[in-house]
């Protein structure tokens, strides 16, 4: 399989990219920021047209594409422009579109559920209580001073070796995506009926909706889906046939005669019943454990809060006592 | 069929947007992630570098879920949001806690394991 | 002597086995009773006892014993039996033959073993009874350390003497090897005993080492370490024959080389040639010890190991001629040491040395008759001289030097132990119709009936050394017990153990506690009490008694042949006279020595005229008893020339009028440096200490330098680089997260490249 983008071209970008970012990092005395953020912008934006070609070059293309460059450049810029701006609360704003970037590739990926959780939780929640840290940990300019940034936030920290690094693994790894990515094999498609089947309460809602329609092809309200009879005579599985879309319906409550109903053709698996089906069925241990790793934050962030404060007072008592002692040696 | 913007289910293999370009999305943003968490001394920003870190995680995630079929991929990144939360939450508090020991963000003041 | 029938060896060993029995389980006693007295003085020791009950509880645990092997004698005397107290080692890896190792706690008790028995029993419970009063100075730890060690001796003496294979015998080997080293350095705050107790126990590694390797030895070569199957092996049998049958050269190297190691270890316990040294330093430890330990039965071990494993010795060739030569060699030796001694105890030192000499050669002689006999009737008359020269050292605090002790027959409270030391001195002697004088002759005729390599040479020689015996051991008696009365007091309370107990002891004794101090004017000597006293005398009546052994079955040599008869070392009583077919083609004893065609009996010949060796012409065994007399009579001739007081034989005889001046001091003035030399033990051990430990200590110097510069400085080196590494790259631990961050990228991107530089 060919090469997904021209090795030379993505080497010689990001070289580029690191160039953009080291002038954007900021520094003590020159100001390069802006050209940085623009040769590190073209950069990623030559790479990502190279990408682009090869796709319109085979014949693809349309508007998902489209969406995918633009998010993808949106996420990198905001990104670059998160790492190297001076201020904290920008940058947690640029962090914010940089999400929101990334929900819209969630939403190429389908994943649906993931891009409403991550704006929810990552935008809505966690970059709020980093904003609010950022307005508590920062020291409000008084009057005569101008307002600057204090000097750690002015200057950064060994950017040359840092992009270099960086950027070094960048490429490796890039390097190895291009060459591992094509060797995967492409699994065939999971059956979205199969987890459908599982959720026969669903169906009977749809089939149940479809005669409230007035449509041909639902079931009475008089009607019930199938039971199969277990050996000790309770009730059992659904009567459920994946392969053609059927169910069984029961035509009255007594039992006796049945008939067999097809699924509505709209019917789908919806991306969230998915999920949910995933997760509760797969990992039903990491979900505890994932709960008891938030109670911990909790505790945590509770006992180092309290401790704070009697540091605090501990503090308050000693220059109080001080105060004291140096009023009585004055005096 | 032809795809949607945010279409349900997953109807069938990737085609011309290939994992390599999600990945490779994926892989720059999780390097200037990890640059920003080099070169910057403010340790508000360097914690949301790591939490950038974490999104390139989660791109990446996503995407072997679709190019696989499968959701367990989806799965992994709510935990991963429930350690970034869980992480934030502590380190936040945590850092709070350095401000009000030294009166300064800078991580580069805290060095007590010098050699 | 008389002629034995030349039994066949095979036959003879056919015999012995076929014997082999269970004995009664009640005998295992006699080992456990002293055990018992370990424990119970152990106890004491824990519960810091202050009182002389250690000593009624080993006196009645060995008296039991005794008792217990007297029963044992009535019963099972003559017979071979064996009893298992319990399983040792019971090791099995395959079915074939040396392929299992079974070493029980088990008991061997034939004639040999019951004659060691008896002995050891015997005269551990006497000497317990005379140590009871001789350790008094010492009452509280010292004296329940000492009769806890003398116990655990007793039981492993039994140990070695009973035990049913090689490895009880090494264990009891050992074990009596350590109670010796305990025992000798009882005195552990002088000096001196602590080096004699560290030299006794070093020199005996030497002999030991050479014991473990005969044993293992044994174990490889013949499979197994049990004497009852050893003896019965067809693989011994068929060499004895093959040897029987002048076939010599058919038994494996590996076979005559157990006989040698055996041999070392013989040498290194009963102290000969050139392993003595340890024996007259040993004299440091309590006299009790020297007596029992040093003088009676332990130094025997070798003796018994010899006996014991006669049917092996047989196998080589050299192992029992080099026995012969070494036993004479040390005899003469240790005797004109001897001669040239003046502390007491030394001269029965090496009187110990010189005699065990004599019990060497003669077990090599092939009479092992003579041997043990020897070993009997020695370990009662020396037994008695030591405790007797104890008495005296007890009495006059610590004196032993026989230039300031004179006429102590004519003082008040000492005529037991006069006359107990002049009985023990007519044995060592060799005064005619004592028990000394009997078995010395079986062992000096012997030296002239057997063929071999210059025996008759070495017969002269112990016939001499025999003379020079009787003359320092009648020096010892002519100084210290008669002549004029006078004394001086030692500089020491009877050792130096505890000076905390010395004045409550001094008070006892109802003289002063400080006498050692005031040497002259306010000493009383305290003569000997009931105890003392009463083991004198019985020890002095058994020494007489024993020469009585000699007239029981005088067919076998006396009562002593007749208890070897049953034993392994009977193998080779019967063949002592047809010892001689044993180097003769056509089996023919008679007549078949003047070949020069037959191996060494031809070199020998001249020596051997028909099955007996002549000396002078006439039948050794006859005229043996005459020479050895006259040998003997003119050493104390000669001893009372030169020491015997004024007034023995009207002056001519004797005429010593003081304490330190004596005829034999003129004589000595014209020896010029000689006597000098032999005071100064022929400047054995200054040589020992050049050949051996002087070398031995600059090497060591030089391992040690080694050591510190070499060894310690790779180890130090290995600690500073790491420390220097450490120290280079301390820089990159700069404590801030910005570095380690940037560490960690910079090396998974590095890692990276590599990789993808390696692989694509």
């Amino acid at each position: 399989m060919e090469a997904v983008i021209s090795p030379i071209i993505l080497y010689a970008m990001i070289v580029l990219g690191a160039l953009g970012v080291l002038l954007s990092l900021p520094r003590a005395r020159a100001n390069f920021a802006l050209p940085g953020f623009l040769i590190g912008a073209t950069a990623g934006g030559v790479v990502l047209l190279a990408l682009a070609s090869k796709a319109v070059a085979e014949g693809g293309g349309g508007l998902p594409n489209l969406y995918f460059y633009l998010f993808g450049f949106v996420a990198l810029a905001s990104g670059l422009r998160m790492i190297t701006h001076p201020k904290p609360v920008y940058s947690a704003l640029y962090f914010i579109m940089t999400i929101l970037a990334t929900c819209g590739l969630f939403l190429i990926l389908s994943a649906v559920f993931m891009a409403a959780a991550l704006v929810i939780i990552y935008a809505g929640a966690i970059l709020i209580t980093y904003l609010f840290v950022i307005m508590l940990a920062t020291q409000s300019p008084t009057e005569e001073m101008v307002e600057e940034q204090p000097v750690f936030d002015r200057v950064a920290r060994e950017p040359v070796l840092a992009t270099i690094s960086g950027f070094l693994l960048l490429a490796m790894l890039s390097t190895m995506l291009a060459k591992g990515v094509p060797m995967l094999v492409t699994p065939s498609a999971t059956n979205a009926d199969e987890i459908l089947a599982q959720f026969p309460h669903d169906i009977e809602k749809a089939l149940r909706h479809r005669t409230t329609m007035g449509d041909e092809g639902g079931i009475l309200p008089t009607e019930t889906l199938a039971r199969s009879v277990n050996e000790d005579g309770t009730p059992g599985e659904f009567v459920i046939d994946v392969a053609n879309r059927t169910v069984l319906v029961q035509v009255d409550a007594e039992g006796g005669a049945t008939r067999t109903v097809a699924w509505p053709e709209d019917l789908e698996l919806g991306h969230v019943q998915a999920v949910g089906y995933e997760l509760i069925k797969g990992h039903p241990g990491a979900i505890e454990i994932a709960g008891v790793i938030l109670l911990m934050a909790m505790v945590g962030s509770v006992v180092l809060a309290r401790k704070h404060m009697q540091i605090d007072e501990d503090a308050k008592r000693a220059q109080a006592q001080s105060l004291a002692s140096r009023e009585g040696a004055s005096s | 069929m032809m795809t949607t913007l945010a279409q349900s289910g997953f109807p069938e293999a990737m085609t011309t947007l290939t994992l390599y370009h999600y990945l490779f999305i994926s892989a720059v943003m999780f390097t200037l992630g990890l640059i920003g968490f080099i070169t910057r001394r403010n340790l508000i920003v360097m914690f949301l570098c790591t939490e950038m870190m974490f999104q390139a995680s989660g791109i990446a995630l996503v995407a072997f879920s679709r190019f696989y079929l499968e959701y367990t991929g989806q799965v992994f990144v709510i935990f991963v949001l429930t350690i970034a939360a869980a992480e934030a939450a502590l380190a936040l508090a945590l850092v709070v806690l350095l401000f009000k020991r030294n009166e300064t963000l800078d991580g580069s003041v805290w060095s007590l394991l010098k050699g | 002597m008389m002629i034995s029938p030349a039994t066949s060896l095979a036959s003879g060993a056919a015999d012995a086995a076929a014997a082999v029995g269970a004995a009664p389980t009640w005998v295992l006693a006699i080992p456990f009773l002293p055990m018992l007295a370990v424990v119970l003085n152990t106890l004491c020791a824990v519960f810091g006892n202050k009182t002389k009950l250690p000593a009624w509880i080993t006196v009645g645990c060995l008296a039991g014993s005794f008792v217990v092997t007297m029963l044992a004698y009535m019963a099972l005397s003559g017979e071979t039996n064996t009893v298992t107290a319990w399983h040792w080692f019971d090791l099995s890896w395959g079915d074939g033959v040396g392929q299992s190792m079974v070493a029980n706690f088990g008991f061997y008790i034939d004639n040999l073993t019951l004659l060691w028995m008896m002995f050891v029993t015997g005269l551990a419970t006497l000497i317990a009874i005379y140590a009871s009063e001789y350790m008094e100075h010492d009452v509280g730890k010292g004296y329940t350390r000492f009769f806890v060690a003398f116990g655990l001796f007793v039981f492993s003496m039994l140990c070695l003497v009973m035990g049913d294979n090689l490895l009880m015998l090494y264990l009891g080997w050992e074990g009596v090897g350590l109670c010796s080293y305990l025992l000798i350095g009882y005195f552990y705050k002088k000096p001196e005993a602590v080096a004699a107790a560290k030299k006794a126990f070093i020199v005996n590694r030497i002999g030991d080492l050479g014991l473990a390797i005969g044993v293992m030895l044994t174990f490889v070569h013949f499979g197994t370490l049990e004497y009852e199957v050893l003896f019965n092996s067809a693989q011994l049998q068929g060499y004895i024959s093959a040897v029987q049958e002048g076939r010599a050269g058919d038994v494996p190297l590996m076979a005559q080389l157990i006989a040698v190691f055996l041999m070392i270890g013989a040498f290194g316990k009963s102290a000969q040639f050139p392993l003595y040294v340890w024996l007259p330093d040993a004299m440091e430890g309590p006299t009790p010890v020297s007596a029992l330990i040093h003088a009676a039965t332990m130094v025997t071990a070798g003796l018994y190991l010899i006996a014991r494993m006669l049917p092996v010795f047989l196998l080589s060739e050299w192992a029992l001629p080099v026995v012969a030569w070494v036993g004479t060699i040390t005899a003469l030796l240790a005797a004109t040491i001897g001669m040239a001694q003046f502390d007491i105890k030394r001269i029965m030192a090496y009187s110990t040395v010189s005699q065990l000499g004599y019990m060497f050669a003669g077990l090599a002689f092939l009479s092992s008759t003579g041997g043990v006999f020897h070993v009997v009737t020695h370990a009662f008359f020396k037994a008695l001289l030591f405790l007797c020269c104890g008495a005296v050292m007890h009495g006059f605090a610590g004196q032993l030097d026989l230039r300031k002790l004179s006429g102590l027959w004519h003082m008040k409270g000492w005529r037991i132990v006069s006359i107990g030391m002049l009985i023990g001195c007519l044995n060592l002697a060799g005064v005619p119709f004592t028990a000394g004088y009997f078995s010395k002759d079986m062992i000096l005729a012997e030296a002239f009936v057997t063929p071999g390599y210059g025996y008759s040479f070495l017969g002269w020689v112990l016939l001499l050394t025999a003379g020079m015996t009787a003359y320092y051991t009648f020096r010892v008696f002519f100084r210290v017990f008669t002549g004029p009365v006078q004394y001086e007091a030692g500089d020491e309370h009877h050792g130096s153990d505890d000076h905390s107990h010395e004045h409550e002891a001094g008070d006892a004794h109802g003289h002063d506690g400080h006498s050692h101090e005031d040497h002259h004017g306010h000493f009383h000597p305290h003569a000997p009490g009931m105890r003392i006293n009463g083991v004198l005398a019985t020890l002095s009546v058994l020494a007489i008694l024993a020469a009585g052994l000699y007239f029981i079955s005088p067919e076998k040599h006396g009562w002593i042949g007749d208890m070897l008869e049953e034993s392994t070392a009977h193998n080779i009583y019967t063949a002592d006279h047809s010892s001689a077919a044993m180097f003769v083609i056509d089996g023919d004893a008679h007549g078949a020595h003047g070949h020069d065609s037959h191996g060494h009996a031809g070199d020998h010949g001249d020596h051997a005229h028909g099955a007996h060796g002549s000396i002078l012409g006439y039948d050794p065994h006859k005229v043996m008893y005459y020479i050895s007399a006259v040998f003997g009579l003119t050493g104390i001739l000669i001893a009372a020339w030169a020491h015997g007081p004024k007034g023995l034989v009207s002056g001519f005889i004797g005429g010593r009028v003081e304490a330190g001046k004596c005829r034999m001091d003129g004589v000595a003035a014209k020896l010029g440096p000689i006597p000098r030399w032999a005071e100064n033990k022929w400047y054995v051990d200054e040589f020992y200490a050049f050949i051996f430990v002087t070398p031995l200590r600059v090497v060591s110097h030089i391992f040690h330098m080694i050591d510190k510069l070499l060894v310690d400085g790779l180890v130090n080196l290995f600690g500073y680089l790491p420390r220097m590494l450490g120290r280079g790259a301390q820089p990159g631990q700069s404590g801030v997260l910005h570095g380690y961050a940037l560490s960690m990228a910079g090396g998974v991107g590095v890692i990276l490249f590599i990789v993808a530089w390696v692989t694509l």
